[in-house]
């Protein structure tokens, strides 16, 4: 990997900012196309959609200080759903019919997995915001010539989340609760099925004890069994591993058998910032991992929030917060290079250091966005009364204490 | 085991609601109605578009979802299955092309997100040490009472009689002179009637999203093979047996192995008793 000297870099932006205040950047941008970024995410869903409108954020605020390089940046929306064969026709569209110069985007795994050989033959830089497999970024350093175009920015690889769960799990519910018995349920999902083990070995090293641990059907609609079992193995807390539908289903069942066991863990639907309404106000004491709740966790969180919500009058989730950010992260790489081209992006891609909405954006080896202390950090948000989200973990983001649910009070 | 018990009665309830009306159709038109599906999902989507966007009382607008369902049952007799009706290939098709389209607008229209239909009763009640919800009891009685009613409608009622003449004999039926057109526009609206009555029912609870029909209409049919196609009792018994049999997996083995359940009964029917637990019997 060559790195670009830290002198051509200020002077790429010392160059591109003259260039715009000289008034040149005006005459280019009348007669140059706009830069494209191409969005291809699942439009259906808040998380789809939120990918779309974060994104027209950052590039609106691009375009209002001047463009980029002298030329406005444009957005093309793909629809790839959740389903794979979707997906390869929402990359095949951006790439060789719209021919974007960036795709950004990406929520379920499996699709973008199926996605890595198309964007890797269209030779384009693409962020990914919402999709956590590791599988994705490994590409990157098995083979980095093919698959050096791959980025994450945004949501935390799962093995970062397992570490954030763990440490919910061990330092918080066990360390300042005192809970030591656990059960652990998810979706019966590839990542889920890895996920497990190392919850369970992260928590026994602790001494806690593992009651139970089970996944279902993504079909399951009827949670009663698992629920009831959850009550009679004695645990105190139900670690929950969701990223589909089922969260909704399992909140209402879970109110409805006032079950005694708070809820909590990875739970997708669950940070959905309208989840609480949507399920008739059941899934309150529930804790979502989150990335973006309305706490200064950069200088860049409190504003994006606020504008977000004045635009759209509605609450982002972590996919709006992720596609606003790479959309910056990929501009301030180009305008860096100077150059919309694939290979110089990502040189200078690869070097990023900058502040954004969920903390503070690095990226390893393989493209993957850095997780820990100053960087970017899983959050533990609680739903309570009213739909208030309180922030329960890390210690340092804490906006407020634990509550019960109110049939256990 | 009270638990079984009682998680397993709501479920095989929600499942003969379901299937009843599947094999009804197939008994007295014999035909295969793949819209059933689409049928619980309006039901739900009714409710919540009548009491939660309108406003309406959640029992007007329950009554007003199950009735919207018949009508658009019976306007799938008339216009879709009507005119194919020679064709059960056609039949199948015409269906469950309406299935798609119903699941395609409500997507459009509510997004794929789960929707909240509102419940009739949020009290939680403890039943021998099981804990079950206000609403899901409710289920259970409900289908009870569904069923009673329909069994009295079938062998009390003229109306009743004509349905059950029909499945017996259609040519008979006709030469006796029972307008067998509005029959079996009447026994879709029925069927259509019970499968929102489930979904009015359910849907508080289960998932309420454009993704639920088709689940449901393999459910139903899956229960309908066991069944016996065509045999109300046999339906009833094989959604016994089935809501019984997942409960027991999800709580005995896993809950990752209950989608399994109907589909092994189903495998195991076709291969020792094609015909169903009651298929060789009369329709009714």
């Amino acid at each position: 990997m060559t790195h670009i000297p830290h002198f051509t870099r200020r002077a790429a932006v010392l160059a591109a900012a003259l260039g715009a205040t000289l008034g040149a950047a005006p005459a280019r941008a009348q007669g140059e196309p706009p830069i494209r970024i191409g969005i291809s995410t699942a439009v259906q869903l808040q998380i789809g959609r939120d990918t779309r409108d974060g994104a027209q954020l950052a590039i609106d605020e691009i375009n209002a200080k001047g463009g980029l390089l002298g030329r406005k940046l444009a957005m093309v929306v793909a629809d790839e759903t959740e389903d794979p064969e979707k997906g390869i026709s929402a990359i095949k569209k951006l790439t060789a019919d719209e021919k974007v110069d960036a795709i950004v985007g990406g929520y379920t795994s499996g699709v973008v997995l199926a996605q890595l050989p198309h964007i890797a033959a269209a030779r384009t830089v693409y962020i990914n915001v919402g999709a956590a497999s590791p599988a994705i970024n490994a590409k990157v350093k098995q083979n980095y010539e093919a698959n050096k175009y791959i980025f994450r920015i945004g949501t935390l690889n799962s093995l970062h989340l397992a570490g954030g769960l763990v440490s919910y799990m061990t330092d918080y519910l066990h360390g300042e609760l005192g809970m030591k018995k656990f059960a652990i349920v998810g979706e019966s999902a590839k990542w889920v099925q890895d996920l497990i083990p190392v919850l369970k070995r992260g928590a026994t090293a602790k001494g806690l004890d593992v009651v139970m641990a089970e996944t279902f059907d993504t079909g399951t609609t009827n949670f009663s069994p698992l629920l009831s079992k959850v009550k009679n193995s004695g645990a105190e807390y139900m670690v929950v591993i969701l990223s589909h539908a089922s969260s909704d289903v399992l909140a209402k069942q879970w109110y409805d058998a006032r079950i005694p066991v708070p809820y909590g863990g990875i739970d997708v639907k669950g940070q959905d910032t309208d989840f609480f309404e949507r399920v008739g106000g059941k899934a309150v004491t529930a804790v979502a991992g989150n990335y973006i709740v309305r706490a200064p966790l950069s200088p860049r969180t409190l504003p994006f929030l606020d504008a977000f919500k004045a635009r759209y009058k509605r609450e982002t989730v972590y996919t709006g917060a992720g596609a606003y950010d790479a959309v910056h992260a990929w501009a301030d790489a180009v305008a860096r290079a100077n150059s919309v081209q694939a290979d110089a992006v990502i040189k200078a891609l690869e070097k990023v250091d900058m502040p954004i909405t969920t903390g503070r954006l690095q990226l390893d080896d393989t493209h993957d966005v850095k997780a820990g202390p100053g960087l970017v950090n899983m959050l533990w948000v609680q739903w309570q009364e009213g739909g208030k989200r309180v922030i329960l973990w890390p210690r340092e983001a804490r906006t407020g204490d634990f509550a019960k649910p109110q049939w256990m009070q | 085991m009270t638990d079984i018990l009682v998680h397993g009665a709501v479920t095989s309830a929600i499942y003969a609601m379901l299937a009843v009306g599947f094999t009804l159709v197939f008994g007295v038109a014999r035909i295969l109605n793949l819209a059933h599906g689409a049928f619980y999902m309006l039901g739900a989507y009714f409710t919540y578009l009548f009491a939660t966007l309108l406003g309406l009382p959640l029992a007007l607008a329950a009554l007003a979802a199950i009735a919207a369902t018949a009508g658009l049952g019976w306007a799938v007799e008339r216009w879709l299955i009507r005119p194919q009706r020679d064709s059960s290939m056609a039949v199948m098709m015409v269906t469950m092309a309406f299935l798609l389209v119903a699941e395609q607008v409500l997507l459009v229209t509510f997004g794929s997100e789960v929707v909240n239909v509102p419940a009739f009763a949020d009290a939680k009640f403890s039943l021998g040490g099981a804990d079950i919800g206000g609403q899901q009891l409710l289920t259970l009685a409900t289908a009870v009472a569904a069923l009673a009613v329909l069994w009295l409608l079938i062998q009390r009622t003229r109306a009743g009689a004509a349905i059950l003449a029909l499945s017996q004999d259609p040519l008979a039926a006709q030469y006796m002179g029972i307008p067998i057109d509005r029959v079996y526009g009447r026994v879709v609206a029925l069927s259509a009637a019970l499968a929102a009555l489930a979904g009015v029912m359910a849907g508080p609870f289960l998932s309420t999203s454009p993704h639920m029909a088709m689940p449901a209409l393999t459910k139903a049919f899956a229960i309908v093979i066991v069944g016996g196609l065509g045999s109300l009792p046999g339906s009833i018994l094989a959604a016994i047996l089935l809501g019984y049999a997942e409960t027991a997996v999800a709580y005995l083995v896993s809950s990752s192995w209950t989608e399994v359940v109907s589909l092994a009964a189903v495998l195991l029917t076709l291969l020792l008793r094609p015909a169903g637990l009651r298929g060789k019997r009369a329709a009714f």
